[in-house]
């Protein structure tokens, strides 16, 4: 399984909430806590292909370009399946999550799986649990973290395999 | 290892982070919080730690200076008893979903029932309430009040004894009658409380719980061990994601907050200071920059670090981090989950805590004042402030940088582990470039 690791500016690496306004980039790498994800899809036989990164102000103000950019660069190197956050509770992140899934499974054959927490997204997971693979996950600061990881990347290798997910669904998701 | 410490951790954690009664004493204790740090302000520009300070202003202002100042912060300091249970109601009421602001009132005036109301002053009988009994010694009779009012009320709430009004009566009148009874109750059981005790040796509630708990709890939360014990379970958290002070503070809290009040009065009075293990002392000389003294890890990734990622987060990081920011780090380093950092991340506000310890029982560094400096304060000016002496900047410093040689061969570490894997990924280019697509 190649995966690619999607997150904002804070959880790669690249500053606080006043770095929002950071563009899309992407590193080869594992970058900030791509690292924990990272060495759960090893566990999963999975590979990471690179870290794509984006500010949550700069994406809210250019959606579609930052959609049409992930995917068409997450197909040209070959991805098996997209890992969007953990996002905790920080709303904006949520929101881009969701919808840059949601761009995945509309526009391309990668499957993608994000992990959020309930927190302050209660709406928003509502009106995605459905149509996405949302994991479970803790907010900033809560019980549960490591659980999360280990599911985001268990779910992400079915994704890849194309295996059934309802019993996963059912166990760890929304 | 790691999976076998959080399994035992977590349910224990979980646990702390939602019991309802410790959420609200952490909650009812943060809403005096910020009049605590506005007050300590007045407190400290009557009180500025510069020789001849009092003096030179006397000589402009006249000699009641002092009094302006002290007025102001007397208004909480005085009564950070009533504070706490007016707060602490209003945390545990809106937690147990009652209207907060009637479930204020009510642990307020359960509080003034069970409060002496008169005293001799030689022969006559004085008529008047003793900032003694409303103060710093009344805060853990007042948790305890607002919890149990509360309760009261909601348990008489729940089971809706409440005094029905025909239809027609406008909802103001029926809310107003909806209070009645619930209200009743709990008056009731204080006023049998207050009986009670005027039966036993103790004669007031306050001198009750005062001499059983409180005394005895500060005894135990005031010394080397327990702060130990308290930066060692609030890093170790933070190691798994968990964030660390919520779940500790939920214990500690009540405790820090009588012993800094105490030192606050004393230093108000310019009386020695009594005790050393206060908040200030936890905030200001424990850990620099945030959680894990990060600040010292900041500057290791800042100076030395020469992968890519590492030396950008430091540099991106370093001026938040100054002003006790640290989110960026913890996530994007990251410090959750990452078992490389954590033996540091532990390590550093342990020793500090020890060293801090035993240097101010030493009598090297002087005790805290009990001021509560906002948490951006940056260090070296915390310390001075926080104690009035050049001495503690100069501990905190020590510290600092003793935290960066700590720090240094674990962060090392990791930034080999990176830049290996930066070095591997630029043969192919590290960056992915966009504008291909």
């Amino acid at each position: 399984m190649k995966a690619i690791i999607i997150l904002d500016q804070m959880q790669a690496g690249l500053g606080g909430k006043e770095r929002a306004d950071t563009p899309l980039g992407g590193q080869r790498v594992a970058m900030g806590s791509a690292d924990t994800t990272e060495k759960a899809l090893a566990k999963n036989d999975g590979e990471l292909l690179g870290t794509f990164y984006c500010g949550t102000d700069y994406y809210a103000e250019n959606r579609e370009l930052v959609q049409r950019k992930f995917t068409k660069m997450a197909e040209k190197m070959g991805a098996d399946v997209v890992v969007i956050g953990p996002t905790y509770d920080y709303p904006e992140f949520a929101q881009m999550a969701c919808e840059v899934a949601t761009a995945f499974q509309t526009q391309t054959k990668i499957p993608a799986i994000a992990a959020i927490a309930e927190e302050k997204n209660a709406d928003l997971i509502a009106q995605y649990k459905d149509q996405l693979t949302i994991v479970r996950a803790p907010k900033k600061g809560g019980t549960g973290l490591s659980d999360a990881v280990d599911h985001l990347a268990e779910g992400a290798a079915l994704l890849a395999k194309g295996e059934d997910l309802g019993a996963f669904k059912s166990s760890y998701c929304y | 290892m790691q999976k076998k410490f959080e399994s035992v951790l977590m349910p224990v954690a979980t646990k702390l982070g939602n019991n309802v009664v410790l959420r609200s004493l952490r909650d009812g204790f943060l809403i005096i919080t910020p009049l605590i740090i506005v007050t300590s302000i007045f407190l400290l520009i009557g009180n500025f730690p510069i020789p001849g300070w009092e003096n030179f202003w006397t000589g402009i202002l006249g000699p009641h200076w002092m009094e302006w100042f002290s007025a102001v912060s007397n208004s909480v300091f005085s009564f950070t008893g009533i504070l706490s249970t007016i707060g602490i109601g209003y945390a545990y009421g809106k937690n147990r979903g009652l209207e907060a602001i009637h479930a204020a009132i009510v642990a307020l005036v359960s509080f003034l029932i069970l409060t002496p109301t008169s005293f001799n002053v030689g022969k006559t009988a004085v008529s008047a309430v003793q900032t003694m009994y409303v103060g710093p010694n009344g805060i853990f009779l007042g948790i305890f009040i607002a919890i149990f009012s509360v309760e009261i009320y909601r348990f008489v709430v729940r089971r809706h004894w409440t005094i029905k009004m025909p239809d027609g009566v406008p909802p103001a009148v029926s809310q107003s009658f909806d209070a009645l009874v619930p209200s009743a109750f709990v008056i009731l059981a204080f006023f049998l409380v207050r009986v009670l005790f005027s039966l036993t040796s103790f004669e007031t509630a306050y001198n009750f719980i005062y001499t059983m708990l409180q005394s005895p709890l500060k005894h135990v939360g005031n010394s080397l061990p327990s702060v130990l014990l308290y930066n060692f379970l609030a890093s170790l958290l933070w190691c798994f994601g968990i964030n660390g002070p919520t779940i500790t503070n939920s214990v500690w809290s009540p405790i820090f907050f009588v012993l800094t009040q105490d030192n606050l009065k004393a230093f108000q009075n310019h009386l020695p200071l009594p005790h050393i293990y206060t908040q200030p002392f936890i905030d200001i000389f424990t850990t620099y920059g945030g959680g894990g003294s990060t600040l010292s890890l900041l500057i290791v990734m800042f100076a030395v670090c020469k992968s890519k990622r590492i030396r950008e987060l430091g540099k991106l990081a370093i001026l938040p981090g100054i002003f006790g920011i640290n989110e960026p780090i913890i996530f994007g380093l990251p410090v959750v989950l990452n078992p490389i950092i954590a033996i540091p991340f532990i390590t550093v506000p342990v020793l500090n805590t020890l060293i801090s310890g035993l240097v101010m029982t030493a009598g090297w560094v002087p005790r805290t004042n009990g001021v509560l400096l906002p948490w951006t304060t940056p260090p070296i000016i915390s310390g001075w402030l926080a104690t009035g002496s050049w001495t503690a900047s100069v501990l905190q410093l020590f510290e600092l940088i003793l935290g960066i040689l700590i720090y240094y061969p674990f962060v090392k570490m990791l930034d080999k582990q990176y830049l290996g894997e930066e070095q591997a990924a630029a043969k192919k280019d590290l960056d992915i470039d966009f504008s291909e697509v």
